[in-house]
């Protein structure tokens, strides 16, 4: 018998979660395909030259095509890295496999931070799918490449963390169903993706602040664009404050055994 | 020696129901232990708080001297379990599950796809290998369950109701294989509704019900504590019940529990029948009755199970009993 030690189990776990996604194409990489050809195609080509172009807070105005991008990169690669992690530690409970990991020698935290980089990985690479998307309809540049992927990278670590707390609190499919549809997704359509939210008349432009969002779309707004509404580097630091407290929080209830043990 | 499991006044509770209720026990290292006990009786219960998959109440328990929550990795470091439900993950085919719950407890994955192929082949389904669990059969999905436990090459496997509807070879081939661990030294605990399959394997057995720890010993000292029947037949069926000293004097100390007379039978119910039986065929040939046929009928281990969890006739109120069958200090 020898102690268990390194990071293989991780390693293993992380490897089994992003082989999952990899090898069903149809389900993880096709919808966003076709969902996100017809967002472009329709609100940045047909309703997009009628809408014309959008003012930032600073720099020049942007085509409503190149306004979107940002915020559709950031709708597919949140809710692709939320909807990873809900789903694999609910169908893992659901159908009782999750136990094949949890009575293994691996430490809880190794256990979450597995499924948190597996369920990043899969939000980042739909992201970077529906870029690709995007430059086929429009000539798209990066502006800021590092804040670009540091947002890109938090804004999946958060949502998939945000996902492991969901898919230890679920009981029922229609649970994670719910979690996307009426809170994820409407945030996000609230959240600067199709419109300026300085554009707001008051008190919506300051409600529209407090939703986090805002934060997460202007972000990688500035990292395309090199413009935001708000300011990038505060919006990074609170993000990936936010997204430490949500990652602790899932060890915390992996380690009380919450919707894992009797 | 350590012991591979130790635990003492563990318990249990779901809100007013006690799943377990004070059980202390101990399982020697490389011993092969039977649970047994009637459904809802805690097995399962036990079985899952040493994995980690339900929290303790209260109590104590340690596998090989190691809390099972405070050191739960090494706890689970030692442990291989094939539990009675088929909790496999069904979206790799089974090889790959095996590679992955090696990686889960620290095996490199240069040598998992090895370990993945030997415990295949070991169980008889290495063919089967790129097949996903779902499109196994029966037999082949129970020989999974085992090789799933085998591969990280536990120190103490657990295995709860190993043979549940599998056939009788499959059965049998089960039994050969965790007898050769055990052999190769592997504790085993094994929790099972076959009550033959006890009495055939294990070293020693303990009776669970309603959470509560009834009895430790081995099957041998079990099937001693029931009754035993002696059937006498005799040449001449005589009138009534023939009026015997050594009868007499066992029912007075208690080791014979009835004498029945059934025609030319004389039915004789009797702990340990087989101290019995001598004295009683030499005074029936004193007082001159000719024995034409004699029979010994053993108390299975099952009689001696159903007679303790039957409700209202198992010893309820027992204290808890070391493994070795004397009482706790």
């Amino acid at each position: 018998m020898s102690l268990v030690s390194g990071l293989t189990g991780f390693k293993t776990l992380t490897k089994r979660e992003i082989l999952r996604f990899l090898r069903r194409p149809r389900n993880t990489f096709v919808p966003p395909f076709v969902t996100n050809v017809l967002y472009f195609a329709v609100f940045g080509v047909i309703l997009g030259d009628r809408v014309g172009e959008i003012s930032l807070a600073d720099g020049d105005p942007v085509p409503y095509i190149l306004f979107i991008l940002p915020g559709l990169v950031v709708l597919g690669a949140i809710s692709n890295a939320f909807e990873n992690a809900s789903f694999s530690i609910f169908h893992g409970r659901w159908n009782e496999y999750i136990e094949e990991t949890l009575t293994s020698p691996m430490p809880y935290s190794r256990m979450v931070a597995a499924y948190i980089v597996a369920g990043a990985t899969r939000g980042i690479l739909v992201g970077s799918l529906i870029a690709v998307i995007g430059a086929f309809f429009t000539s798209v540049g990066v502006a800021r490449p590092l804040y670009l992927l540091a947002f890109g990278l938090v804004v999946s670590l958060l949502f998939a963390s945000f996902g492991v707390v969901v898919g230890l609190w679920a009981d029922d499919w229609d649970n994670l169903t719910m979690m996307n549809q009426f809170i994820v997704r409407p945030l996000v359509f609230f959240g600067g993706v199709f419109y300026a939210v300085r554009e707001l008349p008051s008190p919506y432009q300051e409600l529209s602040f407090l939703n986090p969002m805002v934060y997460m779309v202007n972000g990688v707004r500035y990292g395309f664009l090199g413009v935001s509404e708000v300011d990038p580097v505060w919006s990074l630091a609170v993000l990936t404050g936010l997204t430490a407290a949500v990652a602790g929080l899932d060890v915390a209830l992996f380690e009380r055994g919450y919707g894992l043990t009797d | 020696m350590t012991a591979a499991i130790d635990v003492e006044n563990l318990q249990k509770r779901y809100e007013d129901v006690r799943a377990l209720d004070g059980v202390s026990l101990t399982v020697p290292e490389g011993s092969f232990f039977g649970l047994l006990g009637p459904n809802g009786a805690g097995k399962t219960t036990f079985i899952n708080i040493l994995v980690g998959l339900v929290r303790r109440t209260g109590g104590r328990a340690e596998v090989f001297g190691h809390d099972v929550e405070d050191d739960y990795r090494r706890a689970r470091d030692a442990i291989g379990l094939a539990p009675q439900e088929f909790n496999v993950d069904r979206f790799f085919p089974i090889r790959e599950v095996l590679q992955h719950k090696a990686g889960y407890h620290g095996i490199p994955e240069s040598t998992a796809g090895e370990r993945a192929d030997e415990v295949l082949r070991r169980v008889g389904i290495y063919d089967k290998r790129d097949t996903r669990f779902d499109w196994l059969s029966g037999g082949m999905k129970r020989r999974f369950m085992l090789a799933r436990a085998l591969i990280t090459d536990p120190d103490l496997l657990i295995l709860d109701e190993p043979t549940a509807g599998v056939d009788v070879q499959l059965r049998h081939d089960l039994w050969d294989l965790i007898t050769e661990l055990n052999e190769g030294g592997t504790t085993i605990l094994l929790t099972t509704h076959y009550i033959e399959e006890a009495e055939r394997l294990c070293d020693e057995v303990a009776i669970l019900d309603s959470g509560r720890l009834l009895t430790v010993a081995t099957p041998e000292e079990l099937m001693d504590r029931g009754p035993d029947r002696i059937t006498v037949t005799l040449r001449d069926a005589p009138a009534t019940v023939p009026d015997l000293p050594t009868l007499a004097a066992g029912e007075r100390e208690g080791r014979i529990e009835a004498v029945e007379l059934d025609g030319d039978k004389l039915v004789v119910t009797a702990t340990r029948g087989g101290l019995v039986a001598p004295d009683l065929v030499r005074a029936l040939d004193r007082a001159g009755h000719e024995i034409v046929d004699f029979d010994i009928s053993r108390t299975s281990l099952e009689e001696v199970f159903v007679e303790m969890t039957r409700e209202g006739g198992g010893d309820r109120t027992a204290e808890p009993v070391a493994a070795d069958g004397g009482e706790l200090p």
